[in-house]
């Protein structure tokens, strides 16, 4: 997989957790890895078809995802990843991956789809997606560790 | 399906042989020609004296182009639902139109059935999303079962699964998301005792490891998933349904979420144990065709 496939994720990403409450938006490490994954706490899973087909996870630890959600909400107290939460945290990864696939459009590659997101709950759980290679990027937004898996094969 | 009433159909396009020629075949099919405009200029004053219930769209005019026309009108009405019908139909022109946010695109020389079937769907989007609700779980129940029985020649038993609270996965928890005219999610979860029973059955011999049986678990769920979505797609064509590649996920304790989804779930007894299935769809594609 070419590495400057996941560039639209990393400028939508940058792009749309400003609009959303964050202010600094840092990518810290680069890495490419197998089809496995492990779960810190929560994972958004989102599926891509069209062009490109495979998976976007984000992933965050569950104290992570807590103060995101809580961001997300003006800094209303996040004491539990309650239903409103979580659907905050599934909003931000449906954002993120819409405007992606927008970003995509712009770089020529046209028709890109996503399913809606689905949130994984199970700290050390393992993940494999089916694409043979995943390119994980970590993020700290605001100082809240955010990791992407973009799992993408043409 | 559209009430009695004539589909009230305004055309824009700078050549007055298209208008003509559009105008006819659309009122062979029962349409009534409300408004027509040739130019940016008089678009918006005929749209708004006249108020059809579709617009087409022709790209190429002199001037503003039909991309233009579009932003134009749907300034003035959000809502307005626009058709592009024009010759020029490529990767480009395609996603300009979905950023631009008209409801569907049909090339040049327009077949009668084709711009139909895109109108009638413009017109009643609720109906066709109604219709893969109510046939969305049965579909997914009877591929489930068909794919089981096929392995155990046995019939299968459902029961609907509560799923108002969070739920929690037996062991093998694989994720589908479903793209096309409006994207879902299936998931399908079993224990990792399940998913050996199943894979010594496929294999004629005990999984080697967890990742056979993983992987099974992949397989097999897309199985499920492809069968279900090409019988949907047989019954509606306009859904356009396909599935993403499969994301697996074991070896811990886990809680899976479907926030602001309605999911349908369900769960099959068969001699390989209990498999869960939930099914959801929602609107708002990224695409729109």
């Amino acid at each position: 997989m070419d590495v400057n496939v996941i560039n639209p994720i990393l400028e939508a990403f940058a792009t749309i957790l400003p609009q959303i409450g964050f202010q600094k938006v840092e990518k810290k490490s680069v890495s490419l890895m197998g089809s496995m994954l492990v779960n810190t706490g929560l994972m958004i899973n989102i599926g891509v078809m069209g062009p490109l087909k495979g998976a976007i996870v984000i992933g965050m630890d569950i104290d992570s995802a807590k103060m995101f959600a809580s961001k997300m909400m003006m800094g209303m107290a996040v004491t539990e990843l309650d239903s409103l939460a979580q659907s905050a945290i599934a909003e931000m990864g449906n954002m993120v991956c819409a405007n992606a696939c927008m970003a995509y459009s712009q770089s020529g590659i046209n028709g890109l789809d996503i399913s809606p997101p689905t949130l994984v709950l199970g700290k050390d759980g393992q993940v494999r997606l089916s694409v043979p290679k995943i390119i994980a990027v970590s993020f700290s937004v605001d100082n809240i560790g955010v990791d992407v898996y973009v799992g993408l094969y043409s | 399906m559209q009430n009695m009433s004539a589909i009230r159909v305004m055309l824009v396009d700078d050549s007055p042989f298209s208008r003509t020629m559009l105008a006819q075949v659309l009122q062979e099919r029962g349409c009534e020609i409300v408004g027509e405009a040739e130019s940016i200029e008089s678009l918006v004053k005929t749209y708004t004296e006249c108020k059809p219930d579709i617009v087409t769209m022709d790209l190429v005019m002199p001037g503003a182009d039909g991309f233009e026309c579009s932003k134009a009108l749907l300034v003035q009405d959000p809502g307005a639902k626009i058709i592009i019908v024009s010759s020029m139909m490529d990767d480009d022109t395609e996603a300009e139109a979905r950023r631009v946010g008209v409801v569907g695109y049909v090339q040049k020389p327009a077949d009668i059935d084709n711009l139909m079937q895109v109108i009638n769907n413009a017109l009643s989007p609720d109906e066709l999303f109604q219709t893969l609700v109510t046939l969305g779980s049965d579909i997914f129940k009877e591929s489930l079962a068909q794919n089981i029985t096929r392995m155990t020649k046995e019939p299968v038993e459902f029961t609907d699964k509560d799923l108002s609270k969070q739920v929690k996965s037996r062991g093998i928890t694989v994720v589908i998301g479903i793209i096309g005219r409006y994207p879902g999610t299936m998931i399908l979860d079993f224990s990792l005792e399940t998913a050996n029973t199943m894979t010594e059955r496929l294999l004629r011999r005990p999984a080697r490891n967890q990742e056979e049986a993983t992987t099974m678990a992949a397989e097999f769920a897309n199985v499920v998933s492809g069968m279900a979505t090409s019988m949907l797609n047989k019954k509606e064509k306009a859904l356009k349904l396909r599935v993403a590649p499969p994301s697996v996920f074991f070896g811990a304790p886990t809680e899976i979420a479907s926030p602001n989804i309605k999911m349908r779930g369900f769960t099959a007894s068969s001699k390989f144990g209990d498999i869960d299935l939930s099914i959801g769809f929602k609107k708002g594609s990224v695409l729109w065709m």
